[in-house]
């Protein structure tokens, strides 16, 4: 299992390989514009634009695209922010 | 309803008809009404609140406890700052808006919260059902359609599509 590099100090890289990591999923909804779904991505994750298309999509044909993966309360704070533009979002674990 | 570039930086110029602006305002306060006062089994307010954890009740439960506020706070704001900003009394004439790149941040949450509450108030569940029940709240829907048209506007000014 590989962590993420944010986990590189000693304490960090020891939680992180205890822990199974979490996502940020957020899913489809008929409201939301594609456009604008697209400059959420980039504006808030700072996706390149091809990398927001590419997710953007995968919500739009899968129904859902997980956006992000980490620690818990991080993928909480990303939930809560894709809440505020008001997109549908949820927290899961990782399946190991 | 024209949306423009503003000259010299990022941000957008939205000019509107006085009844176009009326009725933004209006709805704005709508929008900040459902946030103050929606019931907790207002299906509106939960498409604005979303549930992180549907299948884990406490960590649910926790989650609301720990944002709603914050989410409530926010979303009240935008809808307080555009129900402000289109407030207008005298009829005929146009309004113009000029919002730098936060401020259209506002207005783009805005449109999608007051479009989520239009969506659920006329059933819009599925986007090719999007005309099954034609004869219901026709007003609400062109509103509907009408804040997708602003928004789309406001992206294609903020977000141009390069190349």
């Amino acid at each position: 299992m590989t962590s993420t590099l944010e986990h590189l100090d000693t304490e960090g890289a020891v939680r992180a390989s205890v822990e199974l990591p979490w996502r940020t999923v957020v899913w489809d909804d008929p409201v939301n514009l594609m456009t604008y779904v697209s400059y959420v991505f980039r504006s808030y994750f700072g996706f390149a634009r091809a990398e927001a298309e590419r997710l953007m999509l995968l919500v739009h044909t899968e129904g859902r695209a997980a956006v992000a993966t980490g620690n818990r309360e991080a993928m909480e704070r990303h939930a809560q922010a894709m809440h505020g533009y008001g997109l549908q979002a949820t927290v899961e674990r990782v399946e190991p | 309803m024209i949306v423009a570039g503003l000259g010299g930086g990022e941000g957008v110029r939205i000019v509107l008809e006085t009844e176009e602006a009326m009725l933004l305002s209006e709805l704005a306060d709508q929008v900040d009404s459902v946030l103050l006062l929606g019931e907790a089994d207002d299906p509106a307010l939960g498409r604005l609140l979303p549930n992180a954890y549907p299948d884990d009740h406490d960590a649910a439960h926790d989650y609301t406890r720990y944002t709603r506020d914050s989410l409530v706070d926010g979303k009240r704001q935008a809808a307080q700052r555009v129900r402000d900003a289109t407030a207008v009394e005298d009829h005929g004439g146009v309004v113009q808006i000029e919002l730098d790149q936060s401020e259209a941040w506002g207005w783009l949450t805005f449109l999608t919260d007051l479009r989520l509450i239009l969506a659920e108030r006329v059933g819009i569940v599925d986007e090719d059902e999007a005309d099954a029940d034609e004869t219901r709240d026709d007003y609400l829907r062109a509103a509907y359609e009408w804040a997708g048209f602003v928004q789309g506007s406001m992206l294609e000014v903020l977000d141009p599509i390069k190349g």
